[in-house]
């Protein structure tokens, strides 16, 4: 199998430089939760980017910057908020879920619980700030996702349990890709509950986003 | 080399304006200091990486750190403050903030710096890259602010990667000497390039327009040179 880690590198780097789309950057950064080969390639992007801070020409700060920063520490600025300690039960799925992704599946489900599209599928919207649209499913076992196509490409990242099309089967931490042309009919693998997440639209075909596209060879 | 990173600001005049990180109409002393599109600005890069990857540096910071969550040291703080402030309102500048927006940004990061420098582990990481990871998060912030004000600084997608086992946090800390080892190794034009994919965030078509060099030489150079940080286990292609 290649190893993505060099042909994947421009996309790692817009992640570490902080120019990617949100939606895209939770792609990457999920990935990252579940796979050590792309974990240790966002981990030399930001070492690199880390260097070239320190390599960086410096800006004078205004006169009594650092008196100011002081003041601020001593006035408790900058304090992390307590966050609201009650967690709903029904949602303890969720929390077993890559880290990136619980809150933000948390807050979706607090804002409208799941959508049920299907006999066996679920959907929660996430809210990641992206122009795309970021979804999460749940796809219990032996369910089919009706046979649909893709007004846009569309990135399917595996989070848990598997499911089935008839390109193949993808496990935790694959990413697969659609076109606008491609019709499927993914079914949920035996077993484990799939969880995966789903992205699509919002890409611009310049810039920082479009470097998806291009990785995948499109 | 030299015709080779001619600037070539006209090709850039169809790039949509949000994916600029600065409008290159900028004043000449921003241009020399910050602009992602000064070709020049990589001159001394080579020098200041391998004066960079200087260990005693880095291990001086990591004890300020070390100071700064068990003794509240602000004599540590004041030191950090010194070398790291200015560099990071450099960084806001280059990408895009004013000179006040950058001095208020600076400021910020480090006074997180100073709230969560307990959590920082020197095995896993020199005080730059958290401290860069850091001012990354802020300014994405910063920016999903402005256009949405309901989201918590503290998303999950803003925060630095979870703690990791003990063997892990001595890989990353191996990774680290051998990115920085590397990036003292490579020569300038790689260097120059890295600097604008890693660090300004340009894509690989952006940095060939920018640079004036064919976008599969562009693609190539970083890959051999990101194949090298990563230890060397990739081939060319």
């Amino acid at each position: 199998m290649t190893d993505p880690a060099s042909q994947y590198s421009e996309l790692y780097a817009a992640y570490a430089a902080g120019t990617l789309d949100p939606g895209y950057a939770l792609l990457v950064e999920t990935q990252g939760a579940l796979r050590e080969d792309v974990r240790r390639s966002l981990a030399v992007s930001e070492a690199a980017a880390g260097m070239l801070l320190e390599a960086e020409e410096a800006a004078p700060m205004a006169k009594g910057a650092l008196d100011r920063v002081f003041a601020a520490i001593d006035a408790g600025a900058g304090k992390t908020p307590q966050r609201a300690a009650a967690e709903r039960p029904e949602i303890d799925e969720l929390e077993g879920l890559p880290e990136p992704v619980v809150k933000l599946a948390r807050d979706a489900y607090a804002r409208g619980g799941w959508k049920r599209p299907a006999r066996g599928i679920s959907r929660l919207n996430l809210d990641t700030g992206s122009n795309a649209q970021v979804e999460l499913y749940r796809i219990q076992p032996g369910a089919t996702v009706p046979r649909h196509t893709h007004g846009a490409q569309e990135y399917t990242l595996v989070l848990a349990g598997g499911y089935s099309d008839a390109m193949g089967s993808y496990g935790p931490g694959d990413l697969a890709l659609k076109g606008p042309d491609d019709t499927h009919v993914p079914v949920g693998d035996e077993g484990e509950v799939c969880y995966a997440l789903i992205i699509h639209g919002g890409l611009r075909l310049t810039g920082a986003m479009g470097v998806v596209q291009r990785l995948l060879g499109l | 080399m030299a015709t080779e990173l001619r600037p070539n600001y006209d090709r850039f005049a169809h790039v949509p304006q949000s994916a600029k990180p600065v409008a290159c109409g900028c004043t000449p002393e921003a241009h020399s200091r910050y602009c992602i599109r000064n070709v020049s600005r990589g001159a001394n890069l080579k020098a200041t990486m391998v004066r960079t990857a200087d260990l005693a540096q880095r291990e001086r910071h990591a004890s300020c750190m070390g100071r700064i969550a068990s003794d509240q040291s602000r004599e540590a703080f004041a030191e950090l403050f010194e070398f790291f402030a200015p560099r990071l309102k450099s960084y806001m500048q280059r990408l895009g903030a004013n000179e006040s927006e950058a001095e208020e940004l600076a400021q910020d990061v480090m006074i997180t710096v100073w709230r969560k420098a307990e959590m920082y582990d020197s095995r896993q990481a020199s005080v730059s890259t958290w401290i860069f990871r850091v001012a990354r998060n802020r300014r994405i912030d910063a920016q999903r602010r402005t256009s949405r004000p309901e989201l918590e600084p503290d998303e999950p997608m803003l925060q630095p990667a979870a703690a990791e086992q003990p063997d892990m946090a001595v890989a990353r800390g191996q990774m680290e000497e051998k990115v920085r080892a590397e990036m003292a190794n490579l020569p300038e034009e790689q260097l120059v390039l890295l600097q604008a994919a890693f660090y300004d965030g340009l894509s690989h078509s952006e940095i060939a327009e920018v640079y004036g060099i064919p976008l599969g030489t562009v693609k190539s150079r970083i890959r051999l040179a990101f194949a090298r940080m990563r230890g060397g286990l990739d081939g060319p292609n």
